[in-house]
């Protein structure tokens, strides 16, 4: 094979390199830009996603007041961080491309690994697939039911586990381990 | 390549950041409803009817056509009302906290929350003085009119996320001057 990261020249392995380490710094900072404001349980996934339009009622037939005591601790309880619809929308258009550039990047990564074909093929086929598996975790979890919150979650690790494979082969095979002469 | 960059520049372009706490809700109550001891939220579940009046007058459906008033009282003496309302803007929402008299004049505006791109927006326009030319409005009176207040003293994002603060001011105004006094419980 013409392209193998093993005999790359070390400018290409060190390029490899430093895209592994900015995107794994990406990734580092994503994980916990989802523990402040969607957390890792299926629970705060759907109380992200969900919001109260999956409860959304009717309106009254004529304008009607519900009064009820506060104290000062009910203006300091937790607030869930929402994403509604609108939102999503323009989140979904925005990742789903830079997700999907990510996936080729470290696709093209994965091409130049020594790895049995079919072992190849299915490594880009989770990298693809676990950006997929997030968004439609978020849109099942806002229209059809909480419960896909938990396909949301199963897309995060997916993407995390996907990029620790191709980063620990590749820096094990182009560093460690590489072809002599 | 040309596709990365300008994918990467549209993405950089679009991204909504996260929301951010400026000042946290029990604050912004101790500032526009000062000296209060009790409170009382006051729930108002619009019809569609005025829900839709509501959406004409300010361009505004509030969150599953509720209106929440917090009325604040000293012993037996009432101190005033606040609404918190959300204003969604193409950088991501924010949150404006306005507080009312006993009298129904706005006493005070605070910008509780904010995306992370907006909050130096925002810090500016506060520093400015954003927040003193909204009190002394009443329902149905003059517009709020902060943006244009402040438009000489500070940068063009400052005088536009002021702007977007004027509507949170002006949402604020018509959901009390239509509902709060006028729908009994």
């Amino acid at each position: 094979m013409l392209y193998d990261l093993r005999r790359a020249d070390v400018r290409i392995k060190w390029l490899v390199t430093g895209l592994l380490a900015t995107l794994g710094l990406s990734y580092l900072f994503g994980a916990v830009m989802v523990a402040l404001y969607a957390g890792f349980t299926p629970q705060s996934v759907a109380a992200t996603y969900a919001g109260p339009e999956m409860s959304m009622a009717m309106p009254p037939e004529t304008t009607m007041v519900v009064q009820r005591p506060m104290s000062m601790a009910d203006f300091a309880g937790p607030e869930v961080h929402t994403v509604d619809t609108n939102l999503l929308i323009q989140d979904t258009h925005v990742h789903v491309p830079m997700y999907g550039l990510i996936a080729a990047a470290l696709g093209v990564v994965v091409a130049g690994l020594s790895l049995p074909r079919r072992r190849a093929l299915g490594l880009i086929g989770l990298l693809f697939a676990a950006p997929w598996l997030d968004f439609a975790g978020m849109w099942l979890t806002k229209l059809a039911s909480p419960r896909f919150a938990i396909v949301t979650l199963a897309g995060g690790w997916a993407m995390a586990v996907a990029y620790l494979v191709v980063a620990a082969l590749a820096v094990h095979q182009m560093w460690v381990s590489p072809e002599r002469g | 390549m040309n596709f990365v960059i300008r994918a990467a520049a549209i993405a950089a372009l679009f991204h909504i950041t996260p929301v951010v706490v400026l000042v946290k809700r029990p604050d912004a109550v101790q500032s526009l409803l000062p000296g209060a001891d009790a409170y009382t939220a006051r729930e108002v579940h619009l019809s569609g009817r005025d829900a839709h009046r509501l959406h004409e007058a300010v361009d505004w459906s509030p969150e599953d056509g509720v209106v929440v008033f917090y009325a604040g009282t000293a012993g037996s003496t009432a101190v005033g009302a606040l609404e918190f309302v959300r204003v969604d803007t193409p950088h991501g929402p924010i949150e404006v906290a306005v507080g009312f008299t006993p009298q129904g004049a706005v006493r005070g505006v605070v910008v509780t929350k904010a995306t992370v791109e907006m909050k130096p927006w925002v810090l500016e326009a506060v520093a400015a003085g954003l927040t003193d030319h909204y009190r002394g409005l009443k329902p149905g009176g003059e517009a709020p009119g902060g943006a244009a207040g402040i438009a000489s003293r500070v940068g063009s994002l400052a005088a536009y996320v002021a702007g977007e603060v004027d509507k949170g001011v002006a949402r604020a105004l018509a959901a009390y001057g239509a509902f709060y006094n006028h729908v009994r419980a």
